[in-house]
Parts: C-alpha cells; structure tokens; sequence
C-alpha cells in the first residue's frame, strides 16, 4: 500500500469502518511507515481528547417535563376518540383516566351507544351524547390541575393562546364587572373534535363554556340536562356551538348565558 | 384516521432526548435555543411519526433536530456565517480566545470547545454525530443526507482544523 492511499483510508480505519482486507493492508502500512504511523497517532490522540474532554450537555429536566406535558396533552386531546379514553386506558398511564373512567362510568354505556348510532339518530339524540361528553369534561376539569391550559383574567391572554392550537377563535367576552371573572381557557375534547373551553367562576362556582364552530341553525338558550346538581344550557348562533355548565343555580347560568351571549353578539372586546 | 401512536413514539423516541439535546446545543451554541430547537423537533417528529417506518430511531430523530436547528440558524441568522465557509487558522483561534475573557484561564475543555465552536457548522455537526455520539458513517450520511464518503471527508478536514487548533502534530500533505 503507497502512503496516498494510506492516508486516504485513515479515518475510516480509524473509526472502524473498513472491511476486513482494508482494515489488514492499513495495518500492515502503519507498521511499516513511520510518517503515517505518526499521522495516525495524532488521530488518536486527537479523538481520545475529544471524547475525554468535550462535554456531553444532557437535556434539562424541565425540557423533558415540557415535553412530556406537551406528548400527554395531544394524546387526550386530539388522538383518542373519547369513548375509547374513557371507557379503556391505555395501559401504563397516569391514574387520572381510570378515575375518569369511574366517574364517567354511569354516563360510558349511554355514550357509546349513542356513539355507534350517531349518524342515524336525529338532533336531539346527538345533543343527548353531546351533553354527557361535555357533563363528564366539567367534572373532570374540577379535578385538581385540570380545569385550565392557560390561567388568566385577561382576555388578551386567554384568546391568542388558542391560536393554532383549534381551527377556530372562541369567544372570550369580558364578565367581570357582572360578578363573573374569567378564569382561563383550555383544550378539551367533546363531539368527536377538540372544542375550546373558556371558564369563568361566579363565587366559588365554575363555569365551563365549551364551544366549536356552528354546525346547526340558531337555538336560543336550552336547559339540555341537569344531573347530580350540574345544569347544562345549550345555544348557538353564526359565531359558535355553545354549551354552559356548571352547579351555579339555574337562575343564575341564566344570567350569566344571556350576558354571555348578548357581550358575543355585539362584539365586546376580543 | 389513526390516533398517533404515542405508546410507541414514547418508548422509540424519547430515550434519546439527551442526544438530540447534545446534538443541537453544539450546532446552535445555545442552550436556551437548544431546549426550544428540540421542544419543536420532538412535536414535529410525533406529528409525522406515521412516515417513520422502522430502522434507526435515534438518527431519525436526529435528523429532524437537525433540520429544525438549520432552520432556526436560517430564520435568525445566527452568528458564525462569517466562519462558515472561511478557514479557520490557528492564529484565529488564538486571537478569539485571547479577545474573550472567559478564557483567560482557559482549561484545555474550554480549549476543545471553542475549537469545535469555531467550526463551520458541516464539519462541528460530523464531529458531534461520529466522536460524541459515536455514529457510524452510515448513520451520519442518513442523519445529514449526504453521502458517506463526504461524511468521511468532512471529518478528515474537519479533525485536521482541530488537531492544529489543539496544537497536535499535522502533517502537510494530510
């Protein structure tokens, strides 16, 4: 082997990369030729700084926890259908979706079957299981942690957060000078797609605004259910789907439907 | 449409955050824009983890850091243009030491890294992939998609700049 080919085939040979008779006719050469025998010594000595030497940054704890949050949130929120979720947990998961699965245990059966039957049933049908979904996301969102993605009283906040997270703006009317301040808004998942939650309290009661793009003529404020103290009031109109609940007394959601929906439709600061 | 299969994305892809994280702290010089560079490159990947197959996960998502870090540099234009296709000499290096007051005690680590900070970025990114990550050539071609005899290339070239930046013997030919 010359010299030229010899230090052509250094690095690899180096790094391990020859074949068997490559390997050989270098290590022959090496041993016979004191200038690439001294070339090579300076690769060695060169990696064996680097790997000795250079650092090796791990990721931050907090990046992984980002992530993490990050991987959780897409998975309840847009990978599951939410019958499924419910109804079986993936195995390894953290606790809170069996525990949902428990609570929502009364309301699974009606779901499901509601579910496989949605394309034939008629509106009322659908609003039924719309209800139970939306009913089973507020009692969860009071589970500690769970009740917002983004925490805060300012519109200005709450709104752009959802921004490339739903193909859709929700509206965040300003309350607080009725008695009901905003608290936040989060991601949920109701009627087979991710729908925007806003939430408000009104005293130590909370109120979740589920809503989604309109898919059916203008309802005025409905009572759809209420069930174990929660009341849940339907409507919509050109800009949205909308569905309140809370254990706020009915009186009370009423008012604050009505100012919800008149602040919307005259477009109160976005 | 099939849910993303987080399960299997969890368990193929997040043992290797720290090597994606590695990967991006050298080539942005950053670690800030490191965590953010591989927040986006780990969503980005779970987002087409469909057009994942099977094969080398590490390097797949490597490649995508990769990319997300060439990206970055591109729409902030990160410094290190200037360096990028210019020879570095010893001299340079020297001065940029000297000038920086961090390295007036300067540790042989901190020698090695400002050596390989001073880079241009195809040669730093062979010489994170084959001797920090330990890579072979085939993996480092997939990871920047070239060819592994320009792998092999590069890290000549690029191993020759930091033997004579580290004051190692270099012969004239090689």
């Amino acid at each position: 082997m010359q010299c030229a080919d010899c230090r052509g085939l250094l690095h690899a040979y180096l790094d391990g990369e020859l074949m068997p008779d490559e390997r050989e006719a270098v290590r022959q050469h090496l041993a016979t030729c004191a200038s690439c025998a001294a070339e090579y010594e300076t690769l060695v000595a060169l990696s064996r700084q680097l790997k000795t030497k250079l650092e090796r940054p791990t990721a931050p704890d907090t990046l992984k926890a980002r992530i993490r949050a990050d991987l959780e949130r897409a998975e309840s929120t847009a990978a599951h259908p939410p019958f499924q979720t419910m109804a079986e947990p993936p195995a390894g998961r953290t606790p809170r979706r069996s525990w949902l699965g428990l609570v929502a245990a009364g309301l699974v059966i009606a779901a499901l079957s509601s579910a496989v039957t949605a394309t034939l049933v008629h509106r009322n049908a659908l609003r039924a299981s719309i209800a139970d979904q939306v009913l089973s996301s507020h009692i969860r969102s009071l589970l500690p942690g769970r009740l917002t993605d983004v925490a805060s009283n300012d519109l200005h906040n709450v709104k752009p957060w959802f921004n490339g997270r739903i193909d859709f703006s929700p509206s965040v009317p300003r309350l607080d000078s009725a008695g009901f301040p905003l608290l936040g808004g989060r991601l949920d998942y109701a009627g087979g797609q991710p729908v925007a939650v806003v939430v408000y309290r009104h005293q130590q009661h909370v109120i979740n605004v589920f809503s989604w793009p309109a898919e059916t003529r203008s309802v005025s404020p409905t009572v759809v259910r209420t069930d174990h103290g929660y009341h849940l009031i339907h409507w919509s109109d050109a800009t949205g789907d909308f569905w309140a609940v809370s254990d706020l007394n009915l009186a009370q959601l009423h008012q604050f439907v009505a100012l919800f929906a008149r602040a919307e439709s005259e477009g109160e600061p976005r | 449409m099939a849910p993303p299969d987080h399960e299997r994305f969890e368990r193929l892809v997040l043992p290797h955050l720290d090597d994606a994280y590695a990967l991006a702290h050298y080539l942005l010089r950053d670690e800030h824009d490191a965590q953010d560079v591989v927040h986006d490159a780990v969503l980005r990947a779970l987002r087409y983890f469909e057009s994942y197959r099977d094969g080398d996960a590490r390097a797949w998502l490597l490649s995508i850091v990769r990319n997300c870090c060439y990206t970055w540099r591109g729409r902030r234009e990160v410094v290190g243009q200037g360096h990028t296709h210019g020879d570095v000499t010893l001299a340079d290096l020297s001065d940029t030491v000297a000038a920086d007051h961090h390295a007036i005690q300067s540790s042989d680590r901190d020698l090695v890294r400002r050596a390989i900070d001073m880079l241009p970025h195809e040669f730093r990114e062979v010489i994170v992939l084959r001797e920090l990550q330990e890579l072979s050539y085939k993996e480092i071609s997939t990871i920047t998609g070239v060819p592994a005899g320009t792998v092999m290339s590069r890290l000549a070239r690029a191993r020759k700049r930091l033997a004579v930046a580290l004051g190692l013997p270099v012969s004239e030919e090689g």
